[in-house]
């Protein structure tokens, strides 16, 4: 049975290209630019609370330390001492003091808002400007990244040790494997995936597991389409002969000498899942279903165009730079990974 | 030709039923009970007062709801609701047990025209122009204007649907200029209108929201026509055409065959991509198509309908992926493939 391809996904990754010669191998890690973009989104995503946060990294309180942002990043912050909160105390705090505070390096928490910066444009003190309620939107910026990262990263790795897994077996193994997993594909590329990831909002309450799971079963056949098709042709290769007469075990035929040799296709999805998934979450954020609405790019969005009539523009701006980056630079990434086809 | 066919079709049935059940069983999964939700809509009006009362209610919810066994009460398996819900399907009662049917179909009778011409305009210029743009940059590939337009290309995907939705309201039809209506299909007051005004005036009323819509679609099939012009400009026969000096546009009308073979396969597989844009794109430029009703639905927790919706979109996609793979055996008599 002839596959059509379905999404931006596939349609991009299988556009098969000519053989690769080892120049264009070589070009495909250059350019700096979207690996740059992609690392820095991912640190920030992970790091977020380490980055901006109104509570310290490392605080001396009367003799003994805290270290209240390492535990925004795993839990909840402890409470501010003498009653306070870290921010006041930290305001307060005189160089004669025997208590210091280290704070980090945006020292803004993506909550935390100010009744003297409502609207107030951009300026050396917050380059992004403030909110209606005061909050820093630079804050606000990097702990959306927080949000799209905590729900792509997960379930792009979950989707694709799935898919690989079972690419590989199908591809590898045809026969009735073959035939069962294609079924599945098939299912599962019918569904329309963003109606499916507003139901998993809406009628699981916006819960993290159920909107990864989703993804993951949206996603897993992108990577299972192409490595089985990759293991279809692989196979069939000499090398894999020359293996089986030298005694290989199958197992160590699909390990170290398939595998490998599928790792760029499987980049290549990657990065286009992650681009699917950072536009899903701001979409369903934006929609008023996301996850974590506090911070995301798609509420920030969505409040920012409601103002922009009055003429604050670097609501919307920024939020919508940060999308966009981000999904080009995922983009740009599969491009390069991809070996461009090349007329002679 | 005449198996091959049986065989696919045999095939979508049961993806279909596949598809009926995964979607099924995660409704299933989510911890929303309608005859809860029902009584507790009741509530608000007192009509419960005592808790007694209010189980023996939701029992009987349950029962006329199709939830549980209508004799016993004792809760359904699943496999046994699944199976109801698929004998209802088959008659076309989609709208749950004991509920209006006729209601159902007629909701989705007015939202369809409005998503089928969305779709169907965003395709069509997806395809006439994709195509032509498509076999000009895979003549070039490698060149500047290649690379400037893919680069163009890569942005214009790189930006979300609802992204783009939002910064061309904010541009064109609310904060800068005012060229564009925010929304809706037509103007106050058009019923009067002359027949052509009536249709500027609903074309005017579709640019943004066409536009929108389409970007995805046009960037995927150029990029697709590209990649497979490409590859068959280095082709033989290529080659021999351009040694014996026939001109450039014969070569290039010869390879647009060559771009048509994949986009014969391309275009069933873009259908679920509008079902995704249409909600996004019906919510934004409030258009009251299927986008918007399994929007509502969804928001409403409103089973019956996101099981309609998804077995509607599924069927319309399994029949275009069908009648691609269709295409493409009568566009490209190479391809033999029997299983």
């Amino acid at each position: 049975m002839s596959k059509a391809s379905t999404n931006s996904v596939e349609l991009a990754a299988t556009g098969t290209a000519p053989k690769k010669t080892g120049r264009q191998q070589k070009s495909a890690l250059r350019g700096w630019l979207p690996w740059t973009f992609v690392g820095l989104i991912l640190t920030v995503g992970i790091f977020a609370p380490l980055i901006a946060n109104d509570v310290p990294l490392v605080a001396k309180v009367d003799g003994s330390y805290s270290f209240p942002a390492f535990a925004d990043l795993v839990g909840d912050v402890p409470p501010g001492p003498h009653d306070l909160s870290w921010k006041q105390w930290w305001s307060r705090l005189s160089s004669q003091d025997e208590d210091w505070a280290w704070m980090p390096p945006r020292p803004y928490g993506p909550l935390e808002t100010d009744a003297a910066l409502f609207y107030s444009e951009p300026s050396w003190a917050h380059p992004f400007g403030n909110d209606d309620t005061g909050r820093d939107v630079l804050a606000r910026v990097v702990h959306g990244a927080a949000t799209a990262v905590c729900l792509g990263l997960p379930s792009v790795l979950m989707a694709a040790l799935i898919g690989t897994l079972l690419g590989a077996w199908a591809g590898f193994a045809r026969g009735i494997v073959d035939v069962v997993v294609q079924r599945f594909i098939d299912v599962f590329l019918c569904f329309p995936t963003l109606l499916f990831l507003l139901f998993a909002s809406a009628f699981f309450g916006s819960s993290w597991f159920a909107l990864i799971t989703v993804m993951v079963l949206r996603f897993w056949i992108s990577f299972a389409r192409i490595v089985r098709g990759e293991m279809l042709s692989l196979r069939e290769r000499d090398f894999v002969l020359v293996a089986r007469g030298l005694g290989i075990s199958t197992w160590r035929i699909l390990v170290r000498h398939l595998m490998p040799q599928t790792i760029s296709a499987i980049g290549v999805t990657a990065a286009f899942c992650m681009a699917s998934a950072i536009v899903a979450e701001s979409t369903l954020s934006f929609l008023g279903v996301g996850p974590n609405a506090q911070s995301s790019w798609g509420t920030m969005l969505r409040q920012g165009s409601e103002q922009a009539a009055i003429g604050a523009w670097h609501l919307w701006f920024f939020p919508a730079a940060a999308i966009i980056t981000v999904v080009v630079s995922c983009h740009m990434l599969a491009d390069r990974l991809r070996v461009q086809p090349t007329a002679q | 030709m005449g198996r091959w066919f049986l065989i696919r079709l045999l095939w979508l049935l049961v993806t279909l039923l596949g598809v009926t059940f995964v979607t099924f069983l995660v409704l299933d999964l989510a911890p929303v009970d309608r005859a809860e939700i029902e009584v507790m809509k009741a509530r608000q009006s007192d009509s419960y007062v005592d808790v007694a009362h209010r189980n023996e209610s939701i029992r009987k919810l349950r029962m006329h709801f199709g939830m549980a066994d209508p004799v016993t009460g004792e809760p359904l398996p699943l496999w046994r609701r699944y199976k109801a819900w698929l004998g209802n399907a088959l008659t076309l009662r989609l709208a749950g047990p004991g509920e209006d049917h006729a209601a159902l179909w007629r909701r989705l009778a007015e939202a369809l025209p409005v998503t089928m011409l969305l779709g169907g305009i965003s395709l069509l210029i997806a395809l006439l122009l994709g195509l032509p743009v498509g076999v000009w940059l895979g003549r070039r590939v490698g060149r500047r204007r290649e690379r400037f337009w893919s680069a163009v290309m890569l942005a214009a995907i790189g930006v979300p649907e609802f992204l783009m939705a939002t910064l061309l309201l904010l541009t064109f039809s609310v904060v800068w200029v005012q060229w564009f209506p925010a929304g809706g299909l037509r103007s106050t007051g058009a019923d009067e209108w002359a027949f052509f005004w009536q249709l500027l005036d609903f074309l005017w009323h579709l640019a943004l929201p066409v536009f929108v819509m389409s970007i995805g679609p046009l960037v995927m099939v150029t990029r697709f026509v590209r990649d497979a012009v490409a590859r068959a400009s280095a082709a033989p026969f290529v080659i021999s055409l351009r040694a014996l000096g026939v001109e450039p546009k014969t070569v290039n009308r010869r390879l647009l065959r060559h771009g048509a073979v994949p986009v014969a396969t391309l275009t069933g597989g873009l259908l679920p991509l509008l079902v995704g844009g249409s909600i996004i794109v019906e919510n934004l430029f409030s258009l009251d198509g299927l986008g918007h009703l399994a929007f509502r639905a969804v928001l409403g927790q409103d089973q019956a309908i996101v099981m309609a919706l998804v077995l509607l979109t599924s069927t319309v996609t399994l029949l275009a992926l069908l009648i691609s793979d269709l295409m493409h055996r009568l566009v490209d008599n190479r391809v033999r493939l029997t299983d």
